[in-house]
């Protein structure tokens, strides 16, 4: 087994299994769960699903069928409408609290439109557009259903741009949080396995374990090992979220089925893959770097709090570059290989990318992870046997 | 056959020459001193000879040519600035370093246990490291340098952070390898330690080397002209080429005149029919020795 895989595994597992990661990886996810329950729970608590009266006095809904039940979320619940022969028994329903609002649709509605709402208070607006659904699928109940359909869904609305061909449909808001979602995602996964890294690196100073290490591995061996292990342990971290992302879509898609109305292709995951590796590697590299340049990991954890900095400044000029994905700022954005990862694929989902900034964005993207696991290589070989000094960057790119 | 052969290697830090035209060879099979006060280059030649740096000038043969990965694994050193991982279990981490030197992992397993029974720590095994005392640590590291059986031994002031009993216990495991033909090579301050273990020696000074040979040799060559006499009766009155007489414990140490050569001595005193219990050039300690080269300050000796 090559020695590589020797400290691979052993990189690995020491974080793995550590009581620390284990809490860490099921605490987002439990604190989301948890959140999201508390809040469903408040929300559902809340909601008034006694039944709305209705007195029909234009006699055009006197055999009025209920809704039939729609391809509706686990949360979304639709109220009972029932009739009342008066407003009297109406109002006495409403005073016994059985119902919890009645409307009185007036003799000449054909003509007027005109309904009345009674209340002993606020009343969702919900209720409003169920009871007017109601009206009128009754209304409409003899026409053809294609026509009927089309009438109550209304129009859907695709807006085209005249600078390129990128469709954006009315629901395309639900890609976009696709697309914030993977930017959160990468930003959590590199301060923490680059923060793993991070350590990984410094405790070898720290312990004074390296100068047996390097007689037994050489320093490129060790490295890769190393940063492949640490990555790995935040890949663990990625996937267990994005599956329990995946599974929050699942339940998502069923409690709220508008999100089934976005449109992600398998490019823009592609994407994502093309960028976010390697802004991964460039940013691990470049904790590496620092590791192995400072003196303890509370100095080291200050400085590389700088790399992930600049990640997050996307997030920043979101509004900026969502309104317009075209402008200098979002392109100077997709090709810094700082903020690449982030803006790249958010200005895919709002805009159809040239081929040329993608290949020119992805090219100084791994230019720039060479650059720093070239870095990190010099620094780690210099600034390893440094024990209580630092090193500084002149002397990294000055020495043979 | 050489185990180690260093030749001319030079090494500069910024404008300090940290080594400068060192020299020497380890046989197989010897103990070897690399000695030197603090700051000499002692770690940096040691670092050179293991390819953690590369020398400005000259050149390294490690076990019969240039060091490579290979002969990593043929090699155990333990280094003047120990270091386990504190974090992960003493056995855990033992098996981490054994397993990078080439062993397999049921191999490691096994080799790790013996060693821990020997070393009487195996009761510790499941602690972290950062747990264990400092003895116990040195123990420990010692194990994580000899548990792969290496040829080549390095090993830099074995003997800090232990108490008596584990020092002879280092030092009868240290011979131990010799006798099974392991070269070794001890950087130390503490010259009674060389004095016992050593078979040859260097000592380095500012980067060069001051003094290199077998112990016997250099003691010889730095024997000032004393001599310890212990006769049974009174010493005569007047003894030729003899500067000055010292009262030692049981006997006399005499200070000769600059051509006076011991055997004159010893001819004159059994020609004056004095008895003796003990006749000996006084050598110098490694000590004094030492003291001698690095106050000099002087050019190669």
């Amino acid at each position: 087994m090559s020695k590589t895989w020797i400290v691979f595994r052993h990189e690995y597992l020491r974080h793995v299994k550590r009581k620390g990661f284990i809490l860490g990886l099921l605490s987002i996810p439990i604190f989301l769960v948890v959140s999201m329950g508390i809040s469903i729970v408040a929300a559902l608590s809340s909601e008034d699903m006694r039944p709305v009266g209705y007195v029909d006095l234009s006699g055009l809904f006197a055999n009025a069928q209920p809704l039939p039940p729609q391809n509706t979320g686990w949360l979304d619940r639709d109220v009972e409408m029932r009739p009342f022969e008066n407003e009297a028994a109406a109002r006495r329903a409403l005073e016994a609290g059985e119902i919890q609002a009645y409307y009185v649709i007036a003799a000449d509605y054909l003509r007027t439109g005109n309904v009345r709402l009674v209340t002993s208070h606020t009343v969702e607006a919900d209720i409003h557009r169920q009871f007017s659904k109601f009206l009128l699928t009754h209304l409409l109940k003899d026409e053809d259903p294609t026509v009927r359909d089309r009438v109550l869904e209304g129009p859907n609305l695709t807006l085209h741009t005249l600078t390129s061909n990128q469709k954006i449909g009315s629901r395309n808001f639900f890609s976009l949080l696709v697309a914030l979602f993977c930017g959160v995602i990468f930003v959590i996964a590199i301060s923490t396995s680059g923060g793993y890294l991070l350590r990984a690196v410094v405790e070898e100073k720290e312990n004074r374990t390296i100068e047996v290490i390097l007689t037994s591995i050489s320093t490129d061996s060790l490295m890769v090992g190393k940063v492949l292990g640490n990555l790995c342990v935040g890949l663990t971290q990625l996937l267990f979220w994005l599956l329990m992302g995946g599974l929050a879509a699942l339940f998502a898609l069923r409690a709220f089925p508008d999100f089934q109305g976005m449109e992600i292709n398998a490019s823009f995951f592609g994407l994502v893959a093309l960028t976010f590796l390697p802004g991964f590697v460039m940013i691990a590299a470049l904790m590496t770097t620092v590791g192995a340049t400072a003196t303890e990991s509370r100095e080291a954890q200050q400085i590389a709090g700088l790399f992930t900095l600049p990640a997050i400044v996307p997030f920043w000029f979101m509004g900026a570059i969502i309104e317009h994905p075209n402008s200098p700022l979002a392109i100077g954005f997709s090709l810094f290989p700082f903020t690449a990862p982030m803006t790249l694929p958010l200005r895919a989902m709002v805009t159809n990318l040239p081929v040329w900034q993608i290949v020119l964005s992805v090219a100084v993207l791994w230019a720039a992870a060479a650059a720093a696991i070239w870095l990190a290589s010099r620094a780690f070989r210099l600034g390893m046997l440094l024990y209580g000094k630092r090193l500084t960057l002149a002397q990294i790119l000055r020495s043979r | 056959m050489s185990t180690v052969k260093v030749n001319q290697i030079t090494k500069r830090f910024g404008n300090q020459q940290v080594v400068d035209h060192v020299s020497f060879e380890v046989q197989r099979g010897e103990i070897f001193g690399l000695l030197g006060p603090n700051g000499a280059g002692k770690t940096t030649t040691i670092r050179i000879i293991l390819d953690i740096f590369k020398p400005d000038s000259g050149e390294v043969e490690v076990l019969g040519g240039p060091m490579n990965e290979e002969k990593k694994n043929r090699i155990g050193y333990l280094p003047e600035e120990r270091g386990l991982y504190q974090d992960i279990s003493l056995e855990v981490c033992l098996n981490y370093l054994a397993r990078l030197k080439g062993l397999k992992p049921t191999e490691a397993a096994h080799r790790i246990e013996q060693s821990l029974k020997r070393f009487d720590l195996y009761e510790h095994r499941k602690k972290k490291v950062k747990a264990l005392s400092k003895g116990m640590q040195q123990k420990a590291q010692l194990i994580a340098t000899l548990v792969h059986d290496p040829e080549l031994i390095i090993v830099d002031e074995p003997f800090s952070a232990l108490d008596p009993v584990n020092t002879q216990m280092v030092k009868d495991l240290l011979r131990e390898e010799r006798e099974r033909g392991k070269t070794i090579i001890m950087c130390t301050h503490q010259m009674h330690q060389v004095e016992e273990l050593c078979d040859r020696l260097v000592l380095i000074n500012h980067g060069k080397v001051m003094l290199y040979g077998d112990l016997d040799g250099i003691r010889r060559r730095y024997a000032a002209r004393k001599i310890l006499v212990c006769p049974l009766g009174d010493l005569p009155a007047d003894l030729p080429g003899v500067q000055r007489i010292e009262r030692e414990n049981s006997g006399y140490l005499l200070h000769l005149t600059e051509h006076t050569h011991p055997q004159a001595i010893l001819k004159h005193l059994v020609e004056q029919g004095v008895a003796l219990e003990r006749f000996e050039v006084a050598l110098p300690t490694l000590d004094e020795i030492f003291i001698q080269i690095v106050t000099a300050r002087g050019e190669p000796l």
